[in-house]
């Protein structure tokens, strides 16, 4: 049964595409001289007009025989393959992005919906991604200015608890460690693109691929658009994958940098923080970034603004809404407008390769900072650092400090990481915020 | 003049890195302090409220034992 479909279907497509190659060209002049009409008259037409006039505006039609005026969502003109094959290769490539949202659990809540919007953005004809269509609607009200990431870093914010870094004060160092890899790949991207033919990236577009390593999605989101919006859809979609693919890259590096006995270190326990402590402190981060670094107070300022929200004990209201219905209206949204930045003109370009390259670099880069950052507090007196919760610097809550923990429990399995890594990985939060901050200031 | 990217990226790094830093540590030196200030002067109610029961269930234990002695010996 289902191969007699299929057959069918393929039956179809094949005679679709017969008739499409031979009436294009007269269907083409013909909606050349109508259009200009359209309006005033409509002229009445045979049905064999009309059938071949529809047959020119299928997809199948688009694919095969490229629209030469066709313009990109920028208006630039595009290649042949972008217009035809590219498309349909970006369309299979959302479909691997469904199946390792679903089947693999990557990272589905933004996923799936970049993927949509990326399978949307590649339909010919129809032009949703364009700025009439509904994609084009949603980037340019909430992506075009930085808003969305925003929204969602006060909803972070919000499920925030900054207990354990305020128990362990100087966990606070791992999470700057582990911002080396950002920095040490935009090194890394300026200098490919210095010493290869292949990769001309400028000094912006190096930073905005750099802050992958900071594994901070909205963050990568926040920057890409303001720096480098040409390449917002690779980076958003490295650095989400990456994120979820956090419980595979980490582990490996986080074995290879400690001995036996380092991944065996016990913490002290952590002691009771008290809620005015809690309450004060998103106020008094917020004050030292008004003082050293105002660029970086739009990320920081919201993601203490839904802590802030949190810690007060006064607006459950406020903080429930942040922290679920806002941040998932806008985690929809998100999703669809950076999906509309994987049309097939801007995604399947030499670049993204280097992209998803140098963004894995990164993240190996940071999550080795920031181990080998843990073994040098160790060097100094003071309670001693367990190395494995130094990868939770990387940002990427709370994958990274699970992971840290899953680690630290194959060695020994009363020894638990998990509120001792939360204290870094917040850290990290912050630590990438103030990276963001300094790219801004320098470009911005 | 040809500009060499790279050393302008590893200027960005030396000044980023150092940011993050300063940062972060002027961050922990913050919180310490906050945390000391905090303790002295606004200590939380519910550690009063931890060592307070201990002590009146203490006293009552006391209470009731030297209650029993005293009995105990009126009773001889």
């Amino acid at each position: 049964m289902k191969s007699i479909v299929l057959k069918l279907f393929a039956l179809m497509l094949f005679s679709l595409s017969l008739h499409a190659s031979d009436a294009h060209a007269p269907a083409a002049e013909e909606m050349g001289s109508s259009s200009t009409h359209k309006e005033e008259t409509y002229q009445p037409q045979t049905f064999t007009e009309m059938t071949m006039g529809f047959l020119a505006s299928t997809g199948v039609n688009a694919i095969l025989n490229p629209d030469p005026n066709e313009v990109n969502a920028h208006g630039e003109a595009m290649s042949d393959f972008h217009k035809s094959w590219g498309r349909v290769l970006m369309i299979l490539i959302t479909f691997l992005l469904f199946y390792l949202a679903i089947a693999k659990g990557y990272e589905p809540l933004l996923l799936l919906p970049i993927a949509f919007g990326g399978l949307l953005a590649n339909i010919p004809v129809a032009n949703i991604a364009g700025a009439h269509g509904f994609l084009g609607v949603i980037y340019n009200m909430g992506l075009a200015n930085e808003m969305f990431p925003i929204i969602i870093f006060m909803g972070v914010g919000a499920m925030t608890d900054f207990g354990p870094l305020l128990s362990n004060p100087k966990t606070a160092l791992l999470g700057g460690a582990a911002q080396f890899g950002i920095f040490g790949t935009l090194v890394g991207a300026v200098a490919l693109s210095q010493y290869t033919e292949m990769f001309d990236f400028t000094l912006q577009q190096a930073a905005a691929i750099s802050i992958i390593g900071g594994a901070d999605g909205p963050t990568s989101i926040f920057i890409a658009t303001k720096l480098a919006p040409e390449l917002l859809g690779a980076i958003a979609v490295a650095s989400y994958s990456y994120m979820a693919l956090v419980p595979i890259i980490q582990p490996p590096i986080m074995r290879a940098l400690t001995s036996e006995k380092e991944r065996k270190i016990k913490m002290v326990t952590l002691r009771h923080v008290s809620r005015l402590e809690k309450l004060v402190f998103p106020v008094m981060v917020l004050t030292l970034a008004i003082m050293v670094l105002p660029d970086s107070t739009p990320l920081i300022g919201a993601f203490m603004f839904g802590n802030f929200l949190k810690e007060s004990g006064v607006v459950e209201r406020l903080s429930d809404t942040l922290q679920n219905s806002l941040i998932n209206i806008v985690t929809i949204f998100l999703g669809l407008g950076v999906g509309s930045k994987l049309a097939a003109d801007q995604f399947l370009v030499l670049d993204t390769l280097a992209i998803l390259v140098l963004g894995l670099t990164a993240f190996s880069v940071g999550t080795a900072a920031g181990v080998i950052m843990a073994k040098i507090m160790n060097l100094f007196p003071g309670s001693k650092v367990n190395p494995l919760i130094g990868s939770a610097g990387v940002s990427a809550v709370p994958m990274a400090a699970r992971v840290s923990n899953k680690v630290g429990m194959e060695y020994d399995r009363s020894n638990m990481l998990l509120m001792h890594a939360m204290g870094p990985n917040v850290a990290g939060v912050i630590g990438s915020a103030v990276a963001a901050g300094v790219m801004i200031s320098i470009f911005g | 003049m040809e500009v060499n990217y790279v050393f302008e990226g590893l200027k960005i790094m030396l000044l980023g890195m150092s940011t993050v830093f300063t940062f972060l540590v002027v961050m922990i030196v913050m919180m310490n302090i906050m945390s000391k200030i905090v303790h002295r002067f606004f200590p939380e109610a519910n550690d009063a409220n931890n060592t307070s029961p201990a002590m009146t269930n203490n006293a009552k234990k006391i209470a009731a034992i030297t209650a029993a002695i005293m009995h105990h010996r009126q009773v001889k």
